[in-house]
């Protein structure tokens, strides 16, 4: 299969920074180092910069949608805490205010719920939705946990390598093409869950 | 000591001195921040084989030791992004060729120049009227450029991935910081040398790193730490009369383990861990 990939009617080899600034983008789970000295508002006020682009200077405006994605997220009671003292879970809340203060089109997360305890994985999901939901954005999730996103996804895209299947959950999520993808015999039960079980291979 | 303060050389150095010390300890800041801490130690020895090929051809010394500073960012920070090997090995082999470099220009005079070793010590009481007018007519364009991209600067000191994906362009505010230290490290050469520029750019900010965790306020204690330091060393050694350079950074290491001693970071993390 060959072809060219767009975004905004843009060949993505040449996305420009402003086509950039438009994509709300939150990064894999790094290690943050906890000693650098940024509060949790001046980290989300970064996410204005692109959009604002050179030579322009933060305003109140932008420190209001910045103090409004705090606020979507539920951090806005820690603005002036130092980002390294708060929770993983808690940064991942700031980074996601960060990539909504860029005003997007799209939000990308890219393994958001990696690193997070269980709990605190589910909640950032729900917030996700919740985003999804409140604010019509349209978000792009890579993730290796279908169970968490299956119920909640329009459109799901396997990809290992290449492209396995992309549509509607009940198109993708058939045992025939995740046994291609997992090398493993899967069990898909009806109501929530895909459960990787190489059930054939138990004494 | 008000008497000392009437001669027109202690004006002079004074303000060579304030400049100087405001000026390295603005662009610590994104130094320390960014990771850049040996690279300063890098360029300067760099500028001062510039500086030393100047007097052997007798071309301007300030010109060279320009020219030497900033191939050398270039290159390391094209290094860096090429990924090709680690920043402190590149810089590392630099450092020490540029510094060869020097040894081999100064060996290649025929007679022996004490200016130059002006160069790699540093002495803040012999400035003159027309070096004070260059500090500050590059400190301007220097401290200008800060103010300018000061937001795409601060991104890119936190996270520099993250700024290029958000829409700044993370790259080439990459390459005006190491053009800024380059232009940083040739303006205090005259002042404090080649060999201690370095303590100059990295220790106040490090300090203030101890006290803060906002951004903004980091950079403003950088400064005033900065500016006390080295006003504060320029006049203990004319007072005492020790060498300015020594003078201004020991008094900047004091109060850095001060600092460290005392800093709230270390006592929450104490306090965390009993």
């Amino acid at each position: 299969m060959k072809g060219h990939l767009k975004i905004f009617d843009c060949a993505c080899d040449e996305l420009r920074c402003h086509h950039r600034a438009r994509i709300g983008y939150l990064p894999q789970k790094g290690v943050v180092d906890r000693n650098f000295p940024v509060t949790v508002l001046e980290t989300v006020m970064m996410g204005r910069y692109g959009t604002l682009g050179l030579f322009a200077r933060p305003s109140g405006k932008d420190r209001k949608i910045a103090l409004d994605a705090l606020a979507h997220v539920g951090m806005e009671g820690h603005r002036d805490s130092a980002l390294g003292h708060l929770s993983g879970g808690q940064q991942q809340r700031v980074f996601i205010a960060r990539a909504l203060a860029q005003q997007p089109d799209v939000l990308l997360l890219d393994e958001p719920t990696t690193g997070l305890d269980i709990t605190t994985q589910h909640n950032v999901i729900e917030l996700v939705q919740h985003l999804h939901e409140e604010l019509g954005l349209t978000v792009l999730l890579i993730t290796h946990d279908i169970n968490m996103i299956r119920s909640r996804v329009d459109r799901l895209v396997l990809l290992k390598t290449r492209l396995y299947a992309a549509g509607p959950p009940a198109d993708v999520l058939k045992p025939e093409i995740l046994s291609q993808v997992y090398g493993k015999d899967l069990v898909i039960t009806e109501k929530d869950l895909v459960i990787v079980e190489d059930y054939h291979h138990h004494h | 000591m008000i008497d000392l303060l009437t001669y027109d050389f202690m004006q002079r150095s004074l303000l060579a001195a304030a400049m100087v010390g405001g000026l390295c300890s603005v662009i610590g800041v994104f130094v320390v921040l960014r990771g850049l801490a040996f690279m300063g130690a890098g360029t300067a020895h760099a500028a001062f084989a510039g500086v030393a090929l100047g007097y052997l051809m007798a071309w301007p010394p300030l010109l060279m030791a320009i020219l030497f500073g900033l191939a050398t960012v270039w290159v390391t920070g094209w290094v860096e992004e090429k990924g090709r090997m680690k920043l402190d090995v590149s810089i590392g082999i630099l450092y020490t060729a540029t510094m060869a470099l020097a040894i081999l220009f100064i060996g290649l005079m025929k007679t022996y120049n004490a200016e130059i070793y002006g160069y790699l010590f540093g002495n803040v009481l012999a400035v003159t009227s027309e070096e004070l007018g260059i500090i500050a007519g590059l400190s301007i364009v220097v401290i200008g450029a800060i103010v300018l991209f000061s937001k795409e600067l601060y991104f890119i000191a936190f996270d520099q991935e993250m700024a290029e994906a958000s829409g700044v362009p993370a790259r080439r505010i990459f390459f005006l910081l190491l053009t800024l230290i380059a232009l940083t490290v040739v303006i205090s050469l005259k002042t404090v040398g080649a060999i201690l520029v370095f303590a100059m750019i990295l220790i106040p900010a490090s300090t203030a790193y101890q006290l803060t965790h906002s951004l903004s306020t980091l950079t403003w204690y950088s400064v005033l730490i900065g500016i006390t330091c080295s006003v504060g060393g320029v006049l203990i050694s004319s007072y005492w009369d020790i060498p300015s350079g020594p003078a201004i950074v020991l008094l900047a290491t004091v109060l850095f383990f001060v600092a460290v001693i005392f800093s709230p970071k270390r006592q929450r993390q104490s306090l965390s861990t009993t």
